[in-house]
């Protein structure tokens, strides 16, 4: 039996490394993929946790929401993207600072 | 009132419309001739007859309406015959004797303006209106003073006879307003007609009291001698007499013209006009004004060298005589002597204007500096120019007072007027007839040792400078105006009796005083005195003049010294009267300089500390408030738009530091 901790530090793993890509990458499909990282290591969280609530398996249920929510959100995200290099003919994020002073 | 505006119409038509000057001329004297007819027509229609008044409303001030208009009697009819017939010689005469002139057109409008001015005098109908066409006349005698204004001595003339005429003007000012206080009315029909307000008026107990109001009853002297000190200006009294010299700047036919018809005569004809309002007392001094300056006058003329001089203080005495008949109730004997005087002296004039002309013409000619107008010059013009020789010599017997001539008829009733009014009288006033007679005598002198100096002899200026010169006789324009005025020199233009001054006409058209009436031996001494001695006097300078027989030498002598500088008055004026005006002003402007402008300064100087005090708060602790916390909100700014980056994995960071920051302040205060 693997005890919940291995499943949190790899959960806190994945996150930490979506958190690097977020804040470090210069294309926002690899800003995007850090997003991915961070809310598969909340998903898994769910799914682990749900072995304390063997009645309702509310976690793997919350889970599943999560999963179609990201895919939805994907979808939207990648076409902000395709507009914003349709627009820009970029997709660096730094290069895209009109919102500054 | 046609008659009075054609010269205005002269004066238009010179000033504005681009004609020759000859056209000019012609205009001007077609017009003047035509105010000439008219005024014919018009004198024979009003004289001794009804008068003529006509008027309309001008303004209405509260319930004081003033009314406008023109008087015709016998005094405006026979004032108008005068100037306009006098003025139409005038213009024919300077048709040649202004000919050439570069600024002739100009000559012609003043000429206009000038008798439009004096017609309008003598037709108006109220003191105000007289009292404008008073100034007009002042005003464009300046202009015509001042005709050559390249001359220093013109401009100098002009101006001194209008400042001095301005003190007239002021006394004629202040009588209007004591008049329009006392009777509230200015119209000379109800003023002094006569059944007027004026003869109404009387004076009891210390007040003079009229229908309209009363005041103090010296106001009827001061507004007595108000008028009179007008008149004084106008026709040069003493002591106003010095303008009257000088004025022999200007043309000699503009001269002419101011001595005989049009402006010294204005100051006669006001006096004639008011005549009821003079009290005894007025018309004492008057009279006595009038016999000094007639003296005065005649003694400077004695002496002058300059021929416009001599003739210039022989109309001052003149008009002191008539000034003599005016205070001595022979308000008809003055008029009488004011109308032969404007003939004979219009007559003088105009021939010594022909004489300078003449010599003018010699000096262009031959280039030699000499002054045309200095008798001692010339000599011998008998021969040379007889027609002006022989019309002058008429005018001089006039000027005498000799038998047949209109002098003779005028001077002696005033003279005998005189005599009878010092009947009436004590003291000073007794010696007035006698300076008059006095006065007489020396105009013979004068005048004869003029005629001699100029028309006897030989011509000094070709003996004084060694010159042979051509001196012929006027133009004919000139010479026909000559004969004309000479034709009035003689008694049947005025009386069909050569010998007695009571049957000429004009005095019958003013009222009558009883001396008129041939009653005692005055009537028949006088005119006898009178003309044998200036029968003398004429004899002795033709002996001094005519024949260069050894005279006395006077010249040396206290007395004639005194005549020659003209009694020093002019002296008196400028070294008293101006020099004090002057250091007055100075005065005044050291005053102002220091005093005034000082503290005008001082109060500069401390508005000035004060605004710099001023100035340095605002611009140290106002400024520095403002800009300070301008300043500190940029730079709170700046430092604020540096979060603004634009990026957006930068403000992901902020938003974790934030939400991160939020845990741990939680966590470290356990409510988590």
């Amino acid at each position: 039996m693997i005890p919940l901790s291995h499943f949190m530090i790899i959960s806190a793993a994945l996150f930490c490394i979506g958190l690097y890509a977020v804040l470090s990458k210069r294309s926002a499909i690899m800003i995007l993929i850090g997003i991915e990282f961070m809310l598969n290591a909340a998903i898994l969280n769910f799914v682990a946790f749900s072995r304390y609530d063997k009645f309702a398996a509310g976690g793997q249920t919350f889970a599943l929401f999560a999963i179609v929510l990201a895919a939805a959100a994907v979808a939207v995200a990648l076409a902000i993207i395709l507009n914003v290099y349709g627009y820009y003919k970029t997709i660096d994020p730094t290069q895209i600072d009109q919102l500054r002073d | 009132m046609l008659a009075a505006f054609l010269p205005l119409l002269t004066f238009f038509i010179s000033l504005f419309v681009p004609v020759k000057p000859a056209g000019k001329g012609a205009a001007a004297i077609f017009n003047i001739g035509l105010s000439l007819i008219l005024s014919g027509a018009l004198f024979l229609k009003v004289w001794n007859q009804q008068s003529f008044h006509f008027r309309i409303e001008w303004v209405t001030i509260g319930d004081f309406t003033l009314y406008t208009g023109i008087l015709l009697n016998n005094l405006s009819v026979l004032m108008m015959l005068l100037v306009s017939g006098i003025a139409l010689l005038v213009h024919v005469y300077s048709t040649k004797y202004m000919q050439g002139d570069p600024y002739l057109h100009r000559y012609w409008a003043y000429l206009g303006l000038f008798c439009f001015a004096m017609l309008g005098l003598v037709i108006a109908d109220n003191l105000l209106l007289m009292y404008m066409a008073w100034e007009l006349v002042g005003f464009s005698s300046y202009l015509l003073i001042g005709f050559w204004f390249t001359r220093h001595t013109a401009v100098l003339a002009n101006k001194k006879a209008f400042i001095v005429n301005r003190i007239g003007d002021l006394g004629f000012l202040i009588g209007i307003m004591i008049t329009l206080t006392q009777f509230h009315t200015l119209d000379l029909t109800e003023l002094f007609g006569s059944n007027g307000l004026v003869a109404n008026a009387v004076v009891k107990g210390g007040m003079w009291q009229s229908q309209a109001g009363m005041m103090p009853a010296g106001w009827l002297t001061a507004a007595g001698i108000a008028f009179f000190l007008g008149a004084v200006a106008k026709s040069a009294q003493f002591p106003l007499h010095t303008w009257l010299p000088d004025a022999m700047e200007g043309p000699t036919s503009v001269s002419s013209l101011i001595h005989a018809a049009t402006m010294v005569a204005a100051g006669v004809f006001l006096l004639a006009r008011i005549y009821p309002l003079f009290g005894d007392d007025v018309l004492l001094i008057i009279a006595i004004t009038g016999a000094f300056t007639a003296f005065m006058a005649a003694t400077i003329a004695l002496v002058q060298n300059d021929i416009k001089r001599i003739l210039a203080f022989s109309t001052i005495s003149q008009l002191g005589f008539m000034m003599l008949a005016m205070g001595t109730g022979a308000q008809a004997a003055g008029l009488f002597h004011l109308v032969t005087h404007a003939f004979f002296k219009c007559l003088l004039f105009l021939a010594a204007g022909a004489v300078i002309h003449e010599m003018a013409h010699v000096k262009d000619k031959q280039g030699i500096a000499f002054d045309p107008q200095d008798i001692r010059l010339m000599g011998g013009l008998r021969k040379r120019m007889p027609v002006t020789f022989a019309t002058m010599v008429i005018a001089s017997l006039a000027l005498t007072g000799l038998p047949l001539m209109s002098g003779y008829l005028s001077k002696d009733s005033i003279l005998i007027n005189a005599f009878e009014w010092a009947e009436g009288h004590s003291g000073l006033a007794k010696l007035i007839p006698y300076s008059a007679l006095l006065t007489s005598w020396l105009t013979a002198f004068y005048i004869s040792r003029l005629i001699f100096k100029v028309f006897f002899g030989e011509l000094r200026l070709e003996q004084e400078l060694l010159v042979h010169v051509h001196i012929h006789e006027a133009p004919s324009a000139m010479k026909y105006v000559l004969v004309v005025l000479a034709v009035f020199c003689f008694f049947p233009a005025f009386s069909l009796n050569p010998f007695l001054f009571e049957d000429a006409w004009i005095l019958k058209g003013f009222p009558v005083t009883d001396s008129m009436t041939r009653v005692n031996l005055f009537h028949t001494i006088i005119p006898l005195a009178v003309n044998l001695i200036a029968m003398l006097l004429i004899f002795i300078a033709w002996l001094w003049y005519g024949k260069q027989q050894r005279k006395p030498d006077f010249s040396a002598s206290g007395l004639f010294r005194f005549a020659e500088g003209q009694w020093y008055i002019d002296q008196f004026y400028t070294n008293v009267l101006v020099s004090g005006f002057v250091s007055v002003s100075r005065l005044v402007y050291r005053f102002d300089r220091v005093v005034v402008d000082g503290l005008v300064n001082i109060f500069a100087r401390a508005a000035k500390a004060l605004s710099v005090m001023a100035a340095w708060t605002d611009r140290n602790i106002v400024d520095r408030i403002v800009n300070g916390a301008a300043y500190l909100t940029g730079q709170g700014g700046r430092f604020f738009g540096h979060f603004q980056t634009g990026r957006l994995q930068h403000y992901f960071v902020t938003m974790l530091l934030v939400v991160l920051a939020f845990f741990i302040y939680k966590y470290y205060s356990g409510t988590i």
